[in-house]
C-alpha cells in the first residue's frame, strides 16, 4: 500500500470521529472510572445527575475487571490520568484505601462522616485506611447466604435446618446427598474454609491481619477452617471445581453440585444463565453454623488528582445515598443496596419466583445486619494467595494443618513485611 | 516414496486443522448464548444467536465501530513510521561505518530483554509530562521504533544488498539518503513486508499501552474496548466472541494480501540471484 | 568511474566531509531520540526502582531506599520466584524447541512440495499468531475443560487417554506449552519460508545432479544457508519465551494455577508489582530475568550467530 493510500484511509477514519468530539467545549466533564457491571449502575444515575447539574457531562470509563486495578494503580503511581471518581471492588479496596493519593472523605469539604451512619456498618469499615481516614465509600454489598437445591435435599430426606445447624451436620448431609443422588454438596472444599475464617474475629481485626498489620493465620479459626475443609474433602462431598469454570456452571445446572455459598447477587446469575430451567428448585438459607460473610461489594473513592472533586462527591452521593438510585440498581442489576434506609422498602418483602416464592431478600437483609465488620488490609490479596496455596497443600497432599499454617505465617511475614514498611507516613 | 509423501501431506493437513480449531470455536461461540457456551460439552456447531449477540455487542459497546477505526488508524500510522525509521536505522547499522556502531547496536538489542509492563509507570509519567494522555499519538510515537525492527532490517540489508552497488552509487555522487531511498528501500521489500505484518499485528492486538493512555471509551482501540465487556457481572461471552471475530478479519485480509505479495517478492529476489 | 574532482572552495568540501561523517548518526538519531525517551528512561527508572521499596498505589513520593535488599529477597527468600524461573525455563524449552523443529521441515515442505495450496496452508498455520487474547482465554478454557473439552475428547479417541484435569499443576505447564507452540509455530514457518526463498535454485540442482537425495540436500545445502534466519528466529523465541506472560496469564486466570504450576517469571513479576504492591522487588526480578535472557542470547550468538569475516 502506498503512502498516499494510507494517508487517505487515515483521513477517512478520523473524519467521523472528529465530528463526535465537537460540542463538548465549555461544559465541565466528570470522569468516572468503573468496570462491568458497576458501570451499568453508574449509567443509571447519569441522566438525572446531568439534568440536576446543567453544563456537566459525566463520562464513564469502563475497563475490564481484570485490567481495572492495573490501570488505577498505575495512574495512582504516576499521579497522571486519574479519574474524578474511582470505583473499586471489595477485592482491591484494601490495597487502594491506604493510598496517599485518595482524598479523605470524612474531611472538609466532603464531610462524609455526617452521612456514614446511613450505610451498613460492616461495609464502611473496609473503606477506611490504616490511619483511620475514610477513603472509599460503599455503594453496594454482597450479603452471603447458602443457595441450595431444595428438591435434591428433600429427596434425600433432609431438612434445611439439618443442613445449617453446624458444619459437622453440613458435611453429614453432604454424605447423605452423595449416597442418594451422587451429587456433591459443595463445588470446592475451600468454599467452607472461606466462610469459617471470616467468623470469630476479634473486634478491630481483619481476616488475615490484626489492626497493627500482624498476620493472624495461626488463629483458631484458621485451624478450624482448614479442618472442616479437609473433612469435607475426605468425605468426598466436594466436586473439586473452581467457581466460574465450565464444569462448575454445568454442575450447578444439572444438580450435580447441590449448593453454593455466595452473595445475594448470585441469585441473578442462577436465574439468568447458570440454571434458568431450574426455576423453583433453588432456595436460600442462612450460612451454616451461624456464620456470616459477604462476597463482593463496590466502593468509590476520589483521587487527590481529580479535577472536579466537589462534583465527584455529588455524584457519589447520588450513587450511594439516593434511595431511588439504590432501589433501581437493586432491581435491575442485583446490586444489593448499602444504604440501610432502602432496606425498609416493601420490595424486600416480595416473593421471588425463581426461589419458589421465597422472600429471599429478607434473608439477605438480615444477613447484612449481622455480618461482622472486617477491616481490609493492603496486603489482603497477598495473604489470600498464600492461604490458598496452603489449603491446597492440605487438600491435595494431606500435609499437616499446623505445619502448613506456620509456614504460611512465615511466608506472609516475609512477603508482607517488605510491603509493610512502605506504609504512607 | 509415494505413501510417505501422502502421509506427510496428511500430517500437514491435520496440523493445519489443529491450528484452526480455536478459531473455529471463537466463531462458533459468537453464535451462541452464555448458557450454551459455558456448558459441558461446549457447542461444536453454529447456533442461532449471532444476531442477538451482535445487537448486544453494539448495545454494550456503542463505540465499537469507532474503536475499530481507531485501531486501524493507529496500526497503519505506527506501521508506516516504524518501517521508515527501522529501515533507516538498519541501513546505517548495516552499510555505514561509524564510531560506536557496534556498541549502539548491542545497547539496542538489550532493550529487547525488558518486559513491557515494567515500563508502564515511567511511560505514564512521560505521557503526563508531554500532555499526550488520551491521545493516539501516545501509542503511535513509541511504537514508531522497535529494536526488533532494526534488528530485522539490519540482518536483511546486510545480507541482501550488494556492497558493490552501494559503493558504486556513492562514487557516483549519490547522497546517502538517496541511496537509501532509491536503492536500499526497493530492494528490502521482502523484509519490510514481514516487518510491516508484525508491527501491524502487534499494534492491533496491543492493549497494555491503551490501558494506560485512554479514559474515554470512544478513543479505545479494539482489544481494550472488547475487554471492557469482561467484568464481575455477566460477561456477554457470545457478544465478545462476535466482536473478536470481527476484529480478526482485517488482520486476515492483511495477511492474505501481504503473503501473496511477500512470497512473490521473495521469489523474484531468488530468481534474480 | 569519475576522477576525484578538486573543488576550489575548501570550506565547502570540509562541510561536505563533516556532513558525510555525521550522516550515519543522523540516520539513527530519530530512533535513538525516541529510544531515549521511551526505552532508556523506563529502563533507568526500573534500575532505580529495583533499589527502592515502593508501593505504587501510595504514589511517587513514597519510595524508600533499600539498596540491594530486593535482590537478596528475590534470590534467597522468594521461593515463588525460583519456582517461576523453573517453570519459565521448562516451558521455554518444551514449547520453543518444537516450534523450530516443526517449522523448519514444514517450511521446506511448503517450499518444495506445495505450490498451489501453499498460501492457504501457510495462512492457516499463521492464523494463531494474529489472534488477540481477548476471546482466546474463553476458547481455550473451554477446549481444555476436563469433562468434554475437545482436547480431552481428541486424546481419548486417538490415544485412549482418560480425561486429564489440565488445572492440576503437573499438567498446567504442558497446557501452556501447547498453546505457546500453537501460537508461534506459524510465525517461525513464515520466517523460514522467506529465508528459503533466498536459497539459489542452481545450488540445489547441482547437489541433485551429484546424486544427493532431497533429505541430504536439505541437511547439507539448505540448513547452513538458513543459519542467519535461524539465529534471528531463535533469538526471538528465546526472548519471547523467557518473558512469557500472556498465554499463562489467560490460561490460569491470572493466578498462576494451583501450586503456582503455571506461574512464569513475568507473571510472578506482575503479581508482585500489582497484587502484592511491591514494585521494587518486581523491578529487581525483571533485572534478574534480564540477566538470564542476556546469557541465553549470548549462548545463542555463539551457537548460531555470524562469525566476523565469515560472510
Amino acid at each position: 500500500m502506498t503512502m498516499h493510500r494510507r494517508a487517505f484511509i487515515r483521513g477517512l477514519s478520523a473524519a467521523p470521529l472528529a465530528a463526535g468530539s465537537a460540542g463538548a467545549a465549555g461544559s465541565r466533564v466528570l470522569q468516572v472510572a468503573t468496570f462491568p457491571d458497576l458501570d451499568r449502575a453508574a449509567a443509571l444515575a447519569v441522566p438525572r445527575f446531568e439534568r440536576a447539574h446543567p453544563g456537566v457531562r459525566v463520562r464513564l470509563t469502563v475497563l475490564a475487571y481484570a485490567d481495572f486495578p492495573t490501570a488505577m494503580i498505575t495512574a495512582l503511581a504516576a499521579g497522571a490520568n486519574l479519574p474524578d471518581l474511582m470505583g473499586m471492588d471489595r477485592e482491591i479496596v484494601g490495597q487502594l484505601a491506604d493510598s496517599a493519593g485518595l482524598h479523605d472523605l470524612s474531611a472538609v469539604p466532603f464531610q462524609a462522616g455526617q452521612r456514614s451512619s446511613e450505610v451498613v456498618p460492616f461495609a464502611l469499615t473496609a473503606g477506611h485506611s490504616r490511619k483511620g481516614t475514610l477513603t472509599a465509600f460503599p455503594v453496594d454489598i454482597g450479603p452471603g447466604c447458602l443457595f441450595y437445591r431444595s428438591d435434591l435435599l428433600q429427596q434425600a430426606g433432609l431438612q434445611e435446618a439439618e443442613l445449617t445447624a453446624s458444619w459437622a451436620d453440613f458435611i453429614r448431609c453432604g454424605e447423605r446427598l452423595k449416597a442418594r443422588h451422587n451429587s456433591y454438596l459443595v463445588a470446592h472444599a475451600g468454599d467452607i474454609a472461606d466462610v469459617v475464617i471470616r467468623n470469630g474475629l476479634r473486634p478491630g481485626d481483619g481476616v488475615f491481619y490484626s489492626a497493627e498489620g500482624r498476620p493472624l493465620v495461626r488463629a483458631e479459626r484458621f485451624e478450624q477452617a482448614f479442618n472442616w475443609a479437609a473433612r469435607a474433602r475426605r468425605s468426598g462431598i466436594d466436586a473439586r471445581v473452581t467457581a466460574w469454570s465450565n464444569e462448575w456452571a454445568e454442575g450447578l445446572r444439572r444438580g450435580r453440585i447441590a449448593s453454593q455459598m455466595f452473595g445475594g447477587w448470585f441469585g441473578g446469575h442462577l436465574a439468568n444463565w447458570i440454571a434458568p430451567k431450574a426455576a423453583g428448585l433453588w432456595r436460600c438459607a442462612p450460612l451454616p453454623a451461624g456464620n456470616f460473610a459477604s462476597w463482593g461489594g463496590s466502593y468509590y473513592a476520589i483521587p487527590r488528582g481529580a479535577r472536579e472533586p466537589a462534583l465527584a462527591w455529588d455524584f457519589l452521593q447520588v450513587l450511594a445515598l439516593d434511595p431511588a438510585q439504590q432501589r433501581t440498581a437493586f432491581t435491575t442489576l442485583d446490586a444489593f443496596p448499602a444504604m440501610t434506609a432502602v432496606h425498609a422498602d416493601p420490595l424486600f418483602d416480595q416473593p421471588l419466583p425463581y426461589f419458589g416464592g421465597q422472600r429471599a431478600r429478607q434473608l439477605w437483609r438480615d444477613a447484612s445486619q449481622r455480618i461482622p465488620a472486617v477491616d481490609a488490609d493492603r496486603n489482603d490479596r497477598l495473604a489470600r494467595d498464600v492461604i490458598q496455596a496452603a489449603l491446597e497443600r492440605v487438600l491435595e497432599h494431606g500435609d499437616r494443618i499446623s505445619d502448613v499454617l506456620a509456614d504460611a505465617e512465615r511466608r506472609i511475614l516475609r512477603r508482607a513485611r517488605i510491603s509493610a514498611s512502605t506504609a504512607p507516613a | 516414496m509415494k505413501p510417505n509423501i501422502a502421509l506427510t501431506h496428511a500430517l500437514v493437513g491435520a496440523g493445519a486443522l489443529v491450528m484452526l480449531t480455536p478459531f473455529w470455536f471463537m466463531f462458533v461461540f459468537a453464535t451462541h448464548t452464555n448458557t450454551e457456551i459455558l456448558s459441558v460439552p461446549p457447542p461444536l456447531w453454529f447456533g442461532d444467536a449471532l444476531w442477538d449477540n451482535l445487537k448486544l455487542l453494539l448495545l454494550r459497546l456503542p463505540s465499537f465501530w469507532h474503536n475499530l477505526g481507531w485501531s486501524l488508524y493507529v496500526a497503519l500510522a505506527t506501521t508506516a513510521l516504524n518501517l521508515f525509521f527501522c529501515a533507516l536505522a538498519g541501513h546505517a547499522f548495516a552499510l555505514l561505518d561509524f564510531r560506536g556502531r557496534d556498541v549502539l547496536f548491542r545497547a539496542l538489542m538489550l532493550t529487547l530483554l525488558l518486559p513491557a509492563f515494567l515500563g508502564m509507570v515511567p511511560t505514564m509519567l512521560v505521557m503526563g509530562w508531554l500532555g499526550w494522555m488520551n491521545e493516539h499519538r501516545a501509542l503511535i510515537v513509541p511504537g514508531a521504533v522497535s529494536a526488533m525492527g532494526v534488528f530485522m532490517m539490519r540482518q536483511y540489508i546486510g545480507a541482501a544488498i550488494p556492497r558493490e552497488m552501494v559503493e558504486a552509487a556513492r562514487l557516483d555522487g549519490c547522497s546517502e539518503f538517496g541511496i537509501f531511498w532509491r536503492l536500499v528501500l526497493p530492494l528490502s521489500w521482502p523484509a519490510m513486508g514481514s516487518l510491516a505484518l508484525v508491527v501491524f499485528i502487534g499494534s492491533w492486538n496491543n492493549f497494555i499501552s491503551p490501558l494506560i493512555v485512554f479514559r474515554d471509551v470512544e478513543n479505545f482501540t479494539l482489544p481494550l474496548a472488547l475487554r471492557s465487556l469482561q467484568g464481575t457481572g455477566q460477561t456477554p461471552f457470545g457478544a465478545l466472541c462476535a466482536g473478536a471475530a470481527i476484529a480478526v478479519l482485517p488482520l486476515l485480509l492483511l495477511f492474505i494480501v501481504a503473503s501473496r505479495r511477500l512470497i512473490e517478492g521473495l521469489t523474484a529476489g531468488a530468481v534474480k540471484q | 568511474m569519475s576522477a576525484r574532482q578538486h573543488t576550489p572552495e575548501t570550506p565547502r568540501r570540509r562541510w561536505r566531509e563533516a556532513f558525510r561523517r555525521v550522516q550515519p548518526y543522523l540516520f539513527v538519531s530519530p530512533f535513538f531520540v525516541l529510544f531515549a525517551v521511551f526505552g532508556l528512561f523506563p529502563m533507568l527508572f526500573s534500575i532505580g526502582l529495583s533499589l527502592h521499596r515502593w508501593d505504587p498505589a501510595a504514589g511517587l513520593s513514597q519510595m524508600q531506599w533499600v539498596g540491594l535488599d530486593n535482590f537478596r529477597y528475590a534470590l534467597l527468600d522468594d521461593d515463588w520466584f525460583s519456582q517461576s524461573m523453573r517453570n519459565t525455563l521448562w516451558i521455554a524449552l518444551v514449547s520453543g524447541l518444537p516450534q523450530h523443529l516443526v517449522a523448519l521441515p514444514l517450511a521446506w515442505w511448503l517450499h518444495t512440495r506445495l505450490r498451489g495450496l501453499r498460501n492457504l496452508v501457510l495462512g492457516l498455520y499463521f492464523l494463531p499468531f494474529i489472534t488477540s487474547t481477548v476471546a482466546l482465554s474463553l476458547v481455550f478454557t473451554s477446549m481444555f475443560s476436563k469433562d468434554f473439552g475437545i482436547v480431552n475428547t481428541a486424546l481419548g479417541h486417538v490415544l485412549g487417554l482418560a480425561p486429564i484435569d489440565w488445572n492440576q499443576p503437573e499438567y498446567t505447564k504442558i497446557m501452556i506449552s501447547l498453546v505457546v507452540f500453537w501460537r508461534y509455530v506459524g510465525w517461525n514457518t513464515v520466517l523460514y519460508l522467506s529465508a528459503l526463498q533466498t536459497v539459489p535454485r542452481d545450488l540445489l540442482e547441482a547437489a541433485a545432479l551429484d546424486g544427493a537425495r532431497p533429505w541430504q540436500q536439505f541437511v547439507h545445502v539448505v540448513l547452513p544457508l538458513l543459519k542467519p534466519m535461524a539465529y534471528f528466529a531463535v533469538t526471538l523465541t528465546l526472548i519471547g519465551n523467557l518473558q512469557l506472560f500472556e498465554e499463562p496469564f489467560i490460561l490460569t486466570g491470572g493466578t498462576g494455577g494451583i501450586d503456582q504450576g503455571g506461574r512464569t517469571a513475568a507473571m510472578h513479576m506482575y503479581r508482585v508489582a500489582f497484587t502484592e504492591g511491591d514494585f521494587g522487588t518486581a523491578s529487581a526480578i525483571a533485572w534478574l530475568l534480564f540477566a538470564v535472557m542476556a546469557l541465553a542470547t549470548w549462548g545463542n550468538n555463539r551457537l548460531l550467530g555470524e562469525r566476523k569475516g565469515s560472510r
